[in-house]
């Protein structure tokens, strides 16, 4: 059981960061509370199920297609519905719910609600201790893994990464420097869609796919940013293993746990913020004018 | 004139804060712009530099508030007004901020790196990094360190560094001395008047008028978003009007 809870707890935690870090970058740089990272998620499932059961690619052609779409996706939905309203909290957040039920639906439309799979990229498994470990589990723990690295090279090593980090820190300072502030929200907003995605591909085959299935990653993730302290990228790295363990480790060692898999993220949240509201790396942004 | 204000007018909301004013900076000086607290100083400098039309633009797609701008700012002999600000920064104005405002989370190198943003050459940026260290030593010993970890007085030296990272032609420094002990306030003036012996023109918002005005080649005196005195130090500080109401003297 320690081994199932190891194993689901390095996988979904990996997954929760690939999803947190990308809400938390757009949030940093642009203050865009994007609802619909999840369903971007979800869509770029349905464009892998698209492309290897409705037109027979392979699915590592589906998954780079997925991505490449997805992103697309994120980027003209980002211009033509969030960019107008960005100054607007309340309006963002409105917008990017209404966009993840319309994707939803749009999905429900084509797909229908029936449950839905994709194959692996490598079929089979091994035993570590009568523990069955597939192939497709490694595969997506270090796909998430590499994810990671690239976006930490790309963030820490170059200078676009330079100006993300900028703006994320000081919008009106950014522009001081030269940096154009709305062009690099549209490319942040391209790297957070474009992780959305990439997770949602390699996530795809070890789930089922259902229109609905952005709901649980979309608390779980919300539930990682106020833990690790929204705007944080470590903490989101840190707080979303924190959350996949705690989830683990309820489905696995408590009977009939996986009923109560919803609520752990809530339970924390919660608590998060009735102990420390600013979350474990919590921080303070320059006031705004 | 390197910099030339003509007829700026700025209104939040229904409150003037700029008022039909004209001025100008003629390259190699270090011209200071002093005042009485809400004179319009800061917003002067903003609306020079880009971001009160950056903050006009944002203002307009929220319903909060509203901002207006008049007249034209010619900078190195074009318009530069309807320019976004982070056009401006090319031209080589460049905007060291009220408050220091330097990256706190990330460390001084980077910073000094975001400054350089706009340089693409690694010579280049190594040379100018090389002259910033040479000029406030305490940046180059401090290079890994988080920035928000920096005292009052290392932030602002940074704010300088970084501002002069992009080869600035003009160099607009917004009350560096604010909130600074008196042996910190004196180095942060020297550091600025080395900074006008690289031949680097300076626009200098202080409070501190007895500093600035032995400092600076000419000055202007701001009252209510208007220039109401225009001249060298000394001439300024003979007029008992204007050292009592508007330096505080």
């Amino acid at each position: 059981m320690a081994l199932d809870i190891i194993i689901s707890g390095l996988i979904s935690g990996s997954v929760y960061a690939l999803l947190a870090i990308g809400f938390s970058l757009i949030f940093g740089v642009a203050r865009i509370v994007n609802i619909a990272h999840t369903a971007f998620y979800m869509v770029a499932g349905y464009c892998i199920y698209f492309a290897t059961h409705e037109m027979g690619f392979h699915p590592l052609w589906g998954m780079v297609a997925a991505v490449i779409l997805v992103t697309l996706l994120g980027m003209v939905a980002y211009k033509f519905l969030i960019n107008p309203i960005r100054e607007h909290e309340g309006a963002v957040l409105i917008a990017t719910i209404a966009l993840a039920m319309a994707l939803q639906e749009i999905m429900t439309l084509i797909f229908t609600g029936t449950y839905l799979s994709v194959p692996s990229l490598i079929k089979g498994y091994f035993l570590i201790l009568d523990v069955k470990v597939f192939y497709q589990q490694l595969l997506t723990f270090f796909a998430a893994l590499i994810a990671l690295g690239v976006l930490w090279a790309l963030l820490m090593k170059t200078r676009l990464g330079l100006a993300i980090r900028s703006t994320a820190q000081d919008r009106e300072v950014a522009n001081l420097m030269g940096i154009n502030e709305a062009r690099v929200a549209m490319i942040t907003m391209g790297i957070s869609v474009g992780l959305a995605s990439f997770t949602g591909a390699i996530v795809v085959p070890l789930t089922i796919l259902d229109p609905l299935m952005w709901m649980h990653p979309l608390i779980m993730m919300m539930a990682v940013v106020v833990l690790g302290g929204l705007g944080s990228l470590k903490g989101s790295f840190i707080g979303a293993y924190i959350l996949g363990f705690a989830e683990a480790i309820v489905v696995f060692a408590i009977p009939a746990g996986a009923f109560l898999k919803g609520s752990v993220a809530l339970s924390i949240m919660i608590l998060v913020l009735i102990i420390r509201p600013e979350g474990l790396f919590g921080v303070t942004f320059e006031e705004e004018r | 004139m390197l910099l030339e204000v003509r007829n700026l007018t700025v209104c939040y909301d229904r409150a003037m804060v700029i008022n039909d004013l004209s001025m100008g900076v003629e390259t190699g000086e270090l011209v200071s712009l002093v005042g009485p607290n809400g004179a319009g100083k800061s917003t002067l400098l903003r609306a020079i530099t880009g971001l009160v039309a950056r903050e006009k633009e944002i203002t307009s797609r929220s319903t909060s508030g509203d901002i207006t701008i008049e007249g034209t700012v010619t900078f190195d002999g074009e318009r530069i007004d309807k320019m976004p600000a982070y056009d401006i920064v090319k031209r080589g104005l460049i905007h060291c901020p009220e408050r220091r405002r330097p990256f706190k989370e990330m460390t001084v190198i980077d910073n000094l790196m975001a400054g350089a943003y706009l340089l693409h050459k690694k010579d280049e940026i190594a040379d100018n990094r090389d002259k910033v260290y040479q000029l406030f030593p305490v940046l180059q010993s401090r290079s890994g360190q988080i920035s928000g970890t920096l005292s009052g007085g290392e932030q602002q030296m940074l704010a300088i560094g970084r501002a002069l990272m992009s080869n600035p032609k003009l160099l607009c420094i917004d009350e560096p001395s604010t909130g600074l002990a008196p042996m910190l306030r004196a180095e942060v003036f020297e550091r600025i008047a080395e900074v006008r012996n690289l031949g680097i023109t300076v626009l200098l918002v202080e409070q501190e008028v007895s500093t600035v005005f032995k400092m600076a080649s000419r000055n202007y005196v701001l009252s209510s978003g208007k220039i109401i005195a225009e001249g060298a130090g000394d001439q300024l500080l003979q007029d008992e009007v204007i050292r009592k109401t508007y330096l505080g003297l």
